[in-house]
């Protein structure tokens, strides 16, 4: 039986995980599993350690184990420590060994992608056997790629055999906001529903919250989403990232937001992509001049 | 009964009395034969005599075109059948066998077989194929005078005579004994039913049915297509109908009315109607189960001898003695109205019925309408008026009448309607929405009634008023025979007339802005004033028209639909093998009613006309998005560019060499045509280049042409003045090795080199020559020993005086190390922006799918490896050697436009942006800076784009969100949309911060607030923002762009009045500018031309009153009055502002006392001027000025080219296409 299923054992803390609650993950009282479930349960609770920013931990822990799920972590701990490359070399090696491995998979597949080997993340991913972290991953890839076309036959695939399961619903969402119209507001409901119960409620599903909102052309409601979610964790960049672009719809001057996303995340993408459209325009612009110089 | 008009005569001709009748079951064909002899081909859509066919001898009185093989049938006077190939044009063979003149000949539909009937009394049966009689059939007693088989049951005949009688005939036997057997025991059946053999013997065709009922001879004899009925023409004037069952036959009816011999009947193919002809010169149209008379149509001079109907479509022929005429009985187009994405439409059965263009569904019967006038007359108009849903609907039975009905909610099946309003009248249409117009043209009025059907007004329409139609808001227009007049209803009116023949129909564009008139040749496209944009003229007719939302008219005509651009531009978009009625152009989609009222959707492919609009437009995104999109473009399109004067982008379509060459010669492209020529390598081509290189002074190609040509003496030429001394010196080597004198001569002449010449003479025993040679440049030992050579001594010789020898000049420059240097080569915008957008592309291609990008390069390095390959050929192909360096390299820097066309998936939706809209603002969104620019450089000229970054900024960030996912990956970037309903990328927008609403209510009122509060730094950095802001904006609307214009020129205006005080306040300390003469006059200016920009009246009296503060300090007395006076007429605008009024008015006393300035300053009150926003100086009016293309603010001449000094971004005095905010 699968274990993340809604009968089996890993449910809650598995979605605790794709809702983004990674306290409660680490938290989680894990003696009560089965023995094969140990495994898992303990990857799953160092990925959301990694994600809390306790890389270093979560890579002592896993120094010197023998299982491809736990070198795999270590992989994920390397990257977030900012070794990219020995990440990559890790996964490589484990690609070669234990492809048709899960955790090995899943984990490989998101340290490759991050460090922009997309294809090779989508040939690791697409070896999975029913898994809907796969899953998800291949989407949210498709997307980054700008394939949504592609997204959207992955998601439907998963969503016949996986029907109303959590990240199908999350990628679903995620493709929604993509292709907007209708499935924006399909969109919202789902992220809405996690955000303001209280069981399930994280920044990451308040923020997505406020992206829907955004896409909705409900600024107010965006903001209020955004707030909630910057009082829960006054540092998480995409809330910044996303109240800045709010600001600047709204008419508002987003500077305060930018130097704050400046001090929490020097490299979060809307800044290297801000300077890098600055650059450009400057170039842009000198190909310009007037006639007659004043 | 109905009046004898209303006829719809499609098409006549003249000719002798025509017999006989045949349409071709699919083309547009009708075969008449005449009683001249002569058959005759008409293509009764064109109106075009295609054929004439003379070989029978005298009159030719039946003919028949075979069903499906290129084949017709005739048969006359003389005895004869011909069988005829059209295709051939000529008569394949004849059949002989009657013995009297022959009335009739039928193909059989399934057989190849002919019948035939005759004066001789008999019927034939023949067979085609074989050329034999298969039958003789015997039994009427006077001249058969029609003979026909029935179109379905192949076993039965019929036939007319003057005998009195119709007979039925069974030729069963017949069929059973010639097709082929198909069993031993189904023969066996046949013999052993011979019982009903006739007296004779004869089997094949037996009598099954004599009818008798006619007085005198019948003339014509039909059966029904699918009902046991038959119908009779006789000289007795009556028109019978018989029924048959299977062993008996009788009379069920007669119809009475014609007054002379009835020469023709026929069962009316789709409907329950019988049309007969008769020699009382009428066509008559009965109504088949009550056998009375529905229409009669009377000719003036013309007896009708025959009456035929096309097998397929609502058509019929007929034949008189002057000819033929082919006629409808009713109209069939279907009446119809659009509104926003409904059809309304009226359908055969007259149900009214909706038809949702979005969703492609059609509504269930919203209405039956089976009351409205006569049964046999379907609804002329629809008229649909949304606010109410109701429908107005006309008919021309009983002389015209309209219905007013409300239309359900929704459909439920045929109802009847419950209520509705009813009147007399022609023409009936919605003018407004509780307001419809109904014209009666007998009575020449126009009503314009309200809702409960009372009329509100009613005005005679200008005389031969014909149809009326929707004339914009308040007014109709109004047709008549030879003109359309826009009348006014309010002021009962007309206010524009234009002559134009004929106008049938009138159909509005989506935005109102223009009509298209049209008639049965013409259509003509009119402002709403009813000013003529363009004509056209189309040789077959023209039946329906529908605007596309870009403002191109698509019209049908029988065959093609077309298409026409407002300047008259047009072509054929698609053809058409029926006729339908077009309602509604959507993207690919045209959607039409056919004839049978049925909803149809054709597949058009718009490209065309899109790209000949974009290229009207001059809108370049849409010509490369175009371009880059659509695989082919054909022939038709690359004349018209290079009609229209675009060899260069017509250069970007071709495929095909020899095009592109011509192209790229036409445009001065030598690039490309080198690149063809090398694939063709035709002399001619080479020939041509090579002119074409040297009048650009490109000699590099020029070189390569000579060599591919062989030209050595052209060559040697070149290299001469070029100056290319070691190419010219292997010149002569090779000529020497070709053995070539002449050359060598030429080349030894061009080098200077005397030995070579003489040494060459000496070979070719030229002594002579080479002495004369060496003799004239003094070279003595070589006289000498041509002498001795020669065994001659000087004195023999007779020698000219010689002069100076000669010998070429040195080169002064090394021409031949470079390409002259030539113009920087035009590139029409065109190129520039497709290299642009290649570039864009370029860069999008990187985070693009993978595979897009490897396909491209390798396809690029397969090129390359091709063009090398064939350069390796050429070379060696050139036979000569040259060396290694004379093949120039040309190869680099050719652009592949290829390119653009692969990749495309996997780009974002930002990228969309930039393809969706041709608004800057979208592009800058998009991250498209570049074309961003482009844009706002050719539409306001903008080139200083510094002070924009900050709003490109702004808009790209805000069409960004960042979406957490997957821990430990980045968020995923979604697009913003300001168009949130929309999923179709194709037409997705982003949002765009900070819109006009947005900048009018917050920017505009701080900056109105700084004006008021002094604070004029931060309100010039306000009303410049705004500018900024506008310049990259979009907004919704047409009249929104209109709001926009405004604000840009409110925030111009500010701008410029606080600069110049800002000015004014700059030339220093109120003392030091009272210590300086000049300061103090300049002080004075600025503080009057602050009070020349066109800002809020509140703020005037501002400026206003600082004017004449600073005129009263320095007591110029005449200025300060003009300033108070114009406080005063500006009146009190309340509040803090009533003090200036006090002001002015105490001040105007003052001034009034001593009226003279005593600092004479640049400021005429009483002209009219504008201020130049650089120099801060008046323009007078009259005198030429310069203005900026974005804000309107005024230069003098001399600042042309200058960035402006309001907006700090657009070029003086550049014209572009003006700022676009709304597509």
């Amino acid at each position: 039986m699968d274990p993340y299923s809604a009968e089996g054992e890993l449910i809650n803390i598995h979605n605790h995980f794709h809702q983004g609650q990674y306290q409660e993950v680490v938290d989680y009282d894990v003696s009560t599993l089965s023995s094969e479930n140990e495994l898992p349960a303990r990857v799953l609770q160092l990925r959301a350690r990694i994600a809390l920013g306790q890389a270093e931990d979560a890579l002592a822990d896993v120094t010197g184990e023998k299982e491809p799920e736990l070198q795999a972590i270590a992989a994920l701990a390397e990257q977030a420590l900012g070794n990219g490359d020995k990440a990559v070399g890790i996964i490589e090696k484990l690609a070669e060994s234990a492809a048709d491995n899960t955790t090995v998979q899943v984990v490989g597949g998101t340290v490759l992608q991050a460090a922009g080997k997309s294809e090779e993340a989508l040939a690791l991913l697409s070896q999975h056997q029913g898994s809907l972290d796969a899953v998800a991953l291949i989407v949210q890839i498709h997307l980054q790629q700008n394939r949504n076309d592609l997204a959207v036959k992955e998601v439907t695939a998963a969503r016949r055999w996986a029907q109303d399961s959590l990240l199908v619903n999350l990628a679903e969402s995620w493709v929604g906001l993509r292709l907007g119209g209708e499935k924006y507001q399909q969109a919202f409901y789902v992220f809405e529903e996690l955000a303001q119960a209280p069981a399930t409620s994280s920044v990451r599903s308040l923020v997505s919250q406020a992206v829907a909102e955004l896409h909705l052309g409900r600024t107010e409601e965006a903001q209020a989403a955004l707030d909630q979610a910057l009082k829960k964790e006054p540092k998480f960049a995409e809330a910044i990232a996303n109240l800045l672009v709010l600001n600047v719809i709204a008419g508002k001057d987003g500077a305060e937001q930018k130097t704050l996303l400046e001090a929490t995340d020097a490299q979060h993408p809307l800044l290297v992509d801000l300077a890098e459209k600055s650059d450009l325009f400057d170039k842009a612009a000198s190909k310009y001049s007037a006639k007659v110089s004043a | 009964m109905q009046s004898a008009s209303g006829m719809l005569t499609k098409f006549e001709s003249k000719s002798s009395r025509a017999k006989g009748i045949a349409f071709h079951p699919k083309r547009p064909w009708i075969l008449v034969s005449l009683h001249s002899s002569t058959i005759q081909l008409w293509d009764y859509r064109m109106g075009t005599l295609i054929d004439r066919f003379e070989e029978h001898d005298g009159p030719v009185r039946g003919v028949d075109f075979h069903k499906t093989q290129p084949l017709f049938v005739s048969g006359g006077d003389d005895y004869k059948i011909k069988v005829w190939s059209y295709q051939t044009r000529r008569c394949l063979f004849t059949l002989n066998g009657h013995l009297d003149y022959i009335r009739t000949v039928f193909f059989h539909n399934e057989l190849p077989w002919i019948v035939s009937a005759s004066d001789d009394q008999t019927i034939r049966i023949w067979n085609w194929q074989n050329r034999s009689l298969l039958c003789t059939m015997t039994g009427h007693n006077h001249y058969v005078m029609c003979a026909q088989f029935h179109p379905k049951d192949a076993d039965l005949v019929v036939s007319a005579s003057l005998d009195q009688t119709v007979r039925v005939w069974d030729i069963s036997g017949l069929r059973k004994k010639h097709s082929a057997p198909a069993s031993i025991y189904e023969s066996q059946m046949n013999q052993a039913n011979q019982q009903q053999a006739d007296m004779f013997g004869n089997t094949d065709a037996v009598v099954k049915f004599v009818l008798e009922g006619h007085d005198r001879g019948v003339n014509w004899v039909s059966f029904h297509p699918t009902m046991p009925l038959i119908v009779s023409a006789g000289d007795d004037r009556l028109i019978k109908l018989w029924r048959m069952s299977e062993t008996k036959a009788w009379e069920v009816d007669t119809c009475r009315g014609h007054f002379q011999n009835a020469s023709g009947c026929l069962f009316h193919p789709h409907q329950d109607l019988i049309l007969s002809a008769g020699e009382d010169k009428t066509i008559r149209v009965w109504d088949l189960n009550k056998r009375t008379a529905v229409h009669t149509f009377k000719r003036e001079n013309d007896r009708f001898w025959v009456i035929a109907a096309h097998p397929e479509i609502n058509l019929f022929a007929a034949g008189h003695d002057n000819g033929v005429m082919v006629f409808k009985l009713e109209r069939e187009r279907p009446a119809s109205a659009v509104y926003q994405n409904q059809l309304f439409y009226i359908t055969k059965e007259k149900h009214v019925k909706s038809y949702d263009l979005q969703k492609n569904v059609e509504s269930p019967t919203l209405l039956s309408l089976k009351k409205l006038g006569s049964p046999w007359v379907p609804p002329r108009t629809l008229s649909y008026n949304p606010a109410e849903r109701s429908v107005l609907v006309t008919s021309p039975a009983d002389g015209g009448s309209y219905e007013l009905i409300n239309l359900p909610r929704d459909g439920t099946g045929a109802i009847e309607p419950t209520e509705s309003k009813r009147g007399f009248g022609n023409s009936a249409i919605f003018v407004a929405r509780n307001r419809f117009a109904v014209l009666n043209t007998a009575a020449q009025t126009i009503d314009i009634k309200d809702l409960q059907n009372n009329v509100t007004r009613s005005f005679k329409p200008p005389l031969g008023t014909s149809d009326i139609y929707f004339g914009g808001t308040g007014n109709l227009l109004i047709i008549t025979p030879t003109a359309v007049h826009l009348y006014d209803v309010q002021q009962k009116k007309t206010t524009a007339e234009l002559a134009v023949n004929g106008v049938k129909y009138v159909v509005w564009s989506n935005d109102g802005l223009y009509a298209a008139l049209l008639s049965k040749h013409n259509v003509t496209i009119v402002t709403k004033t009813l000013e003529q944009v363009s004509t056209l003229h189309e040789t077959i007719r023209i039946k329906s028209a529908t605007w596309d939302d870009a403002g191109v008219l698509l019209y049908s005509t029988l065959n093609h639909v077309k298409y026409t651009l407002l300047n008259g531009d047009n072509g054929i978009v698609r053809t058409l093998d029926q006729t339908v009625y077009l309602v509604r152009v959507k993207g690919r989609n045209v959607y039409c009613l056919d004839r049978a009222a049925k909803p149809r959707i054709l597949q058009i492919d718009p490209t065309e006309y899109r790209f000949k609009l974009a290229l009207v437009k001059r809108n370049y995104e849409e010509m490369l998005h175009i371009i880059q999109n659509s695989s082919l473009v054909g022939q038709s399109i690359i004349s018209y560019l290079q009609k229209k004067g675009y060899p260069e982008i017509a250069l970007q379509f071709v495929q095909d060499p020899t095009t592109r060459f011509e192209l790229a010669i036409e445009c001065g492209n030598l690039e490309v045509a080198v690149e063809m020529a090398k694939q063709l390598d035709r002399p001619k081509l080479w020939t041509r280049l090579s002119a074409e290189a040297l009048a650009h002074g490109n000699h590099s190609i020029v070189e390569m042409c000579y060599q591919k040509l062989k030209q050595f003496d052209k060559l040697s030429f070149l290299y001469l003045t070029t100056g290319d001394e070691a190419k010219l010196t292997r010149m002569a080597k090779i000529a020497e090795h070709r053995g070539d004198f002449g050359s060598r001569f030429q080349n030894a002449l061009y080098l200077g080199e005397v030995e070579d010449r003489i040494q060459m003479f000496k070979e070719i025993d030229l002594y002579p020559l080479a002495y004369a040679t060496a003799k004239a440049h003094g070279l003595e030992e070589e006289c000498q020993s041509i002498l001795e050579a020669a065994g001659l001594t000087e004195d023999e010789l007779n020698l000219p005086t010689f002069g100076e020898p000669l010998t070429p000049p040195k080169p002064v420059v090394p021409t031949y190390k470079a390409n002259w240097p030539t113009k920087a080569t035009s590139q029409s915008f065109f190129e520039k922006a497709l290299l642009g957008q290649m570039e864009g592309l370029s860069l999008e291609d990187e985070s693009a799918a993978v595979n897009g990008v490897d396909a491209e390069v390798q396809e690029d390095g397969a090129k390359r490896d091709l063009l090398g390959d064939a350069d390796e050929e050429e070379e060696d192909a050139g036979g000569w050697d040259m060396g290694d360096d004379v093949v120039p390299e040309i190869e680099e820097g050719l652009t592949d436009v290829n390119i653009a066309e692969a990749g495309g998936a996997g780009s974002s939706e930002a990228d969309l942006w930039a393809r969706n809209s041709p608004l800057a603002v979208d592009h800058a969104a998009g991250g498209s800076f570049e074309s961003a620019m482009q844009l706002l450089n050719r539409q306001v000229g903008a080139v200083n784009f510094a002070p924009l970054k900050s709003r490109f900024l702004e808009v790209y960030q805000a069409s960004k969100t960042y979406l957490p996912a997957s821990a430990g990956l980045p968020p995923l970037v979604n697009y913003v949309r300001r168009t949130v309903e929309e999923a179709d990328l194709r037409k997705v927008l982003p949002v765009i911060p900070r819109d006009l609403e947005y900048l009018a209510e917050h920017d505009l009122h701080r900056g109105y607030k700084c004006m008021k509060t002094n604070k004029l730094e931060e309100g010039v950095t306000i009303f410049k923002n705004i500018l900024h802001s506008l310049l990259v904006n979009a907004v919704g609307s047409e009249d929104e762009v209109a709001e926009a214009k405004k604000v840009i020129t409110a925030a111009a205006e500010y701008t410029l009045a606080m600069s110049i005080e800002l000015e004014r306040r700059s030339l220093g300390t109120p003392e030091a500018i009272l210590a300086n003469p000049e300061l103090l006059k300049r002080n004075l200016e600025l503080a009057a031309y602050f009070t020349i920009p066109k800002i809020e009246v509140a703020h005037r009296q501002l400026a206003l009153s600082n004017a004449m503060t600073q005129s009263m300090r320095s007591k110029n007395y005449s200025s300060a009055l003009s300033f108070a006076n114009r406080i005063i007429s500006n009146g009190d605008a309340g509040g803090a502002l009533a003090k200036l009024l006090e002001a002015a008015r105490r001040n105007k006393a003052t001034c009034e006392r001593n009226p003279h300035d005593a600092v004479e300053i640049e400021f005429d009150q009483f002209a009219e001027f504008e201020i130049c926003a650089a120099s801060y100086t008046p323009i007078y009016s009259g005198t030429s000025y310069e203005e900026c293309a974005f804000d309107g603010s005024k230069y003098h001449t001399k600042y042309k080219g200058t960035v402006c000094k309001v907006c700090e971004v657009c070029e003086v005095g550049k014209h572009g296409s003006g700022l676009k905010l709304f597509a």
